[in-house]
């Protein structure tokens, strides 16, 4: 009996090989742009815009519990933290852009495009419930059943950032050097 | 035409390299914490690589789970590092990792 079983073989279905091609392509240039874009909120949108290509990604290749904790979990949370972080510090004002001017119009095409792509590619293929989940299947009991400690210490570690990040923002900051004191101030 | 281990290694290492190029070459500490950020999902990308192409079918899960791993201490550090980047801001009314060199 073989350790590792059958080797699975790449994927040959055209229109899964383009949509693979198609996200990787745009998951490079959405994560070049979220690093060299000036604009923070740009920035965050482009990087919102990568973990959605990420999870896309996910779709072809991995469990549907993958995608959907990517998707749902991580995407979203990312970009609350981010968009809340810019919130409470620099501020977002509402946007200048009308709602029917071509800026909206462009960015609604482009959106249609791509949900179009994504139909097409579901029409024309059985994909992902005849790729993806009917090749793995059986993430959730692999993860309670295999890896029950990693689930544990994912908790711990979840459940103290979230501690931690909160102590730090409701902390009291320290002066800077410059400004003359090494002193904590306490805020009453 | 096919895509397989290699087409994802690479793309895998791309984002990676974006990633390590955010952290040392901007100084925001949002972009820096982004930066990281593609660096834990390059390095998902490639668990869950490995796990459909290249650990065979008994262990095509095992790459599912670490990606899934990865990811949630991604969110983690990012939760951490927002946080610091928002005492860098009251600190220095600015996102800059050097705004005190003057």
């Amino acid at each position: 009996m073989p350790l590792i079983g059958a080797l699975p073989q790449p994927i040959t279905s055209t229109p899964l090989v383009f949509f693979v091609y198609l996200v990787l392509i745009l998951l490079l240039g959405s994560a070049l742009a979220s690093v060299l874009l000036r604009n923070t909120l740009y920035a965050v949108g482009a990087f919102a815009a990568s973990m959605v290509l990420v999870a896309l990604l996910y779709l072809a290749i991995a469990p549907f519990l993958l995608v959907a904790i990517q998707l749902l979990v991580f995407t979203t949370v990312s970009a609350a933290l981010l968009i809340g972080l810019l919130r409470a510090t620099t501020g977002l004002r509402t946007s200048s852009v009308g709602r029917l001017s071509p800026q909206w119009i462009i960015g609604a095409a482009v959106s249609a495009a791509v949900l179009a792509l994504v139909g097409v590619v579901l029409g024309a293929t059985s994909w992902p419930t005849g790729f993806c989940c009917g090749i793995i299947v059986g993430l959730g009991p692999v993860l309670t059943n295999i890896y029950p400690v990693g689930l544990a210490v994912l908790a711990v570690i979840l459940a103290s950032a979230a501690l931690g990040s909160g102590l730090l923002l409701i902390a009291p900051t320290l002066p800077s050097p410059a400004r003359g004191g090494g002193s904590r101030t306490v805020r009453r | 035409m096919t895509a397989g281990l290699n087409l994802v290694l690479m793309a895998s290492a791309a984002l990676f390299a974006i990633g390590a190029f955010a952290l040392v070459a901007r100084r925001s500490a949002i972009v820096m914490v982004l930066g990281t950020q593609f660096m834990f999902a390059a390095c998902g990308i490639a668990f869950v690589a490995f796990g459909r192409f290249g650990l065979g079918a008994k262990n095509q899960n095992a790459g599912a789970a670490m990606a899934l791993f990865a990811g949630a201490v991604a969110v983690t550090e990012l939760a951490v590092g927002l946080a610091m980047a928002a005492i860098v801001y009251r600190e220095h009314r600015n996102f800059a990792l050097d705004a005190d060199r003057g």
